[in-house]
């Protein structure tokens, strides 16, 4: 039985990871930079609940993320818009844009570090935190359910909105080729906005849902950020639902393998990682580059 | 400019750099040997990035690797560690020569992550083993085989000669026809292939060296204080500060690493000793300062400043042959081989 709750412990877990990676992914494939920056955005995300918490105290956490949503997305938007398309448009080698996101992470981490403090904070889940239902003998948290659905349905509506709306076809028109879309009305720049607003508001969401989980520093985002990257890595470029099971391949790995050997951290989560990418360099589902 | 015009330069350094410690106070050998060890570090990161267009962010591994070598084959063996200091570049460029095999089947940001998975594992892998000190680290017990009386001074002497190692080797390296082979291959790697330049030579070349370059360095960092934990000298920070360094100096050149390496240093002095403030506001203007850059002058500080003042100090760049266009046309291989 511990067994069969550890996996799916692992699984609740793993789509978080999902979520981050599908921010990160977002990025990577729309506008084709790397962003270093993306964890310290999703602890940012995670003070910005704390906040909202302590302004309302009443208010329960998963109202927190409506707010929590606009603002990172705002942010997301505005620092495109402002900073990263300056670079983008003006070079086209692509280690600028990851170095200028590499430079924002060292600023925004440390900023934390001096504004917010050092101390590991949580963000508490009141009631909803402690709920748990008996299905079938196992004990499951109602939290990390209503986690489960929220990431399932920001996957389903990434994949219907990439594939089956007007803003999906634009979308995926500038990342085929970004200079023709032009011709078409199209300003990529807007588009890369959009896309980075969409990413950070995904890496808010689940910043505020795993503050709920365990605590964070302003720390963390580096361990968040290659967690981000394992997932969209291994799942392979281009595929939403690849991110989603690489996402749950790592949460179970981290979760069964700290049953057998407590205090590894993240070894088996890398160790999937190293593995997977070395037999299959595209990632498990992406296309052959 | 041939190398041999650049020797009596070098010898002038090499005096200078020995005879230093007998003029300067211990903080300021202290703050010397720092200065060389990040500098020799930057360089290393420069050679991978710049050079190889190797984006690594898992050069601490070699770090963590080197130190942790020195420290257990002196502490096992009961030589001193001095004695045993070329065992750690050695045996990180043979764990890279090793790794890439696999690391090399992945490219541009698949390599960069991995490259700093792979030293997170083997930090982790490091602090759960018990004979190599665990999460607690390892300290060094054969202080008693080392004159401690002269001690700082001699690791200041390492830091230093691994300074202008890492500068002169890249210097020659990339004098060398491999150095073109390699920027052949950084700038355009089907170009370099098709003119019969081995990429994955050239690339594993730059790995091996700047792996062991950084082990070296690494040992000596952790000699000096004679304790190494996983948490320090596997952290990606120092990895950041290469990075920062590099990229705000001039990224493939040879003399914006110096240049960053001073703008970091003073940077840091600057705001731990002159503002009253702490340290991580330094960390914060570090952070800004290259994300500045990246916007306003992407190729970092030293290639502006070298084309604004016409000099050149470590120029690697070739002359093309008497009647020769500047271009090679349809290959798309400059003979100039700067980062135009």
């Amino acid at each position: 039985m511990v067994w069969i709750e550890t996996i799916i412990n692992g699984i609740f877990i793993g789509a978080l990871y999902g979520v981050l990676g599908l921010g990160l992914a977002l990025v990577f494939g729309v506008v084709r930079i790397v962003n270093i920056a993306h964890g310290e955005f999703i602890v940012l995300a995670a003070f910005l609940a704390l906040g909202l918490e302590f302004f309302f105290p009443s208010a329960s956490p998963m109202l927190l993320l409506v707010p929590c949503i606009l603002i990172t997305f705002l942010f997301g938007y505005t620092l495109q818009a402002v900073l990263i398309n300056r670079v983008v448009a003006s070079s086209r080698d692509p280690t600028v844009p990851m170095l200028l996101t590499f430079g924002l992470s060292f600023a925004v981490r440390n900023l934390m570090v001096e504004l917010l403090g050092a101390d590991p904070r949580i963000l508490a889940s009141g009631e909803l935190g402690r709920a748990g239902l008996q299905i079938f003998g196992l004990s499951i948290g109602v939290l990390p359910l209503i986690t489960l659905a929220i990431a399932v349905a920001l996957f389903a509506a990434a994949q219907y909105v990439l594939s089956k709306t007007e803003i999906g076809r634009v979308i995926r028109a500038t990342v085929d080729d970004r200079e023709t879309v032009r011709l078409m009305g199209v300003r990529p720049g807007s588009v890369y906005n959009l896309i980075m607003g969409l990413s950070l508001a995904l890496a808010g969401i689940a910043g505020v849902l795993l503050a709920m989980r365990a605590s964070f520093t302003p720390f963390s985002g580096t361990e968040q950020l290659l967690i981000s990257f394992e997932v969209v890595v291994l799942g392979g470029l281009g595929s939403f639902w690849g991110a989603f099971i690489a996402g749950v391949a790592l949460g179970i790995t981290q979760l069964v393998g700290l049953r057998f050997d407590p205090n590894a951290g993240l070894l088996y989560p890398h160790l999937l990682f190293l593995i997977g990418l070395v037999v299959r360099p595209n990632g498990l589902f992406g296309a052959r580059l | 400019v041939s190398i041999g015009s650049r020797i009596p330069v070098t010898g002038l350094l090499v005096i200078v750099i020995a005879f230093l410690p007998f003029l300067l106070s211990k903080g300021d050998i202290h703050l010397g040997f720092e200065v060389f060890v990040i500098l020799a570090l930057a360089q290393m990161w420069n050679l991978l990035a710049g050079y190889g267009g190797l984006m690594s962010l898992g050069l601490q591994a070699f770090i963590g690797l080197g130190a942790y070598c020195v420290f257990f084959l002196s502490n096992t063996l009961e030589l001193s560690p001095y004695l045993v200091l070329p065992a750690a570049p050695l045996f990180c460029a043979a764990v890279a020569a090793a790794s890439a095999a696999a690391l090399f089947r992945l490219r541009e940001a698949y390599f960069v992550i991995a490259s700093w998975v792979f030293s997170e594992i083997i930090a982790i892998v490091i602090s759960k083993t018990s004979w190599l000190g665990g999460s607690s680290g390892l300290s060094l017990l054969t202080t008693g085989l080392i004159d401690l009386r002269w001690f700082q001074t001699v690791v200041y002497w390492l830091s230093g000669f691994s300074a202008l190692a890492a500068i002169a080797g890249s210097y020659v390296l990339l004098k060398s026809p491999i150095g073109l082979g390699l920027m052949g291959v950084r700038d355009n790697d089907r170009a370099a292939t098709s003119i019969g330049i081995n990429a994955w030579s050239c690339r594993f070349l730059v790995f091996v060296v700047s792996a062991a370059g950084a082990g070296f360095v690494g040992a000596i960092n952790y000699l000096a204080s004679l304790y190494v934990t996983t948490v320090g000298a596997f952290d990606i920070g120092w990895t950041g500060a290469m990075i920062f360094i590099v990229v705000v100096g001039g990224i493939g050149t040879l003399e914006g690493p110096i240049l960053g390496t001073l703008i970091y240093t003073m940077l840091r002095e600057l705001f731990t000793l002159v503002l009253p403030v702490s340290g991580s506001w330094y960390l914060v203007t570090m952070g800004a300062i290259a994300a500045a850059t990246m916007v306003i002058a992407p190729q970092g500080l030293w290639p502006f400043i070298s084309e604004k003042l016409g000099i050149e100090l470590l120029p690697i760049r070739r002359e093309p042959p008497s009647g020769m266009p500047e271009s090679g046309g349809e290959l798309g291989i400059t003979y100039r081989n700067t980062r135009a």
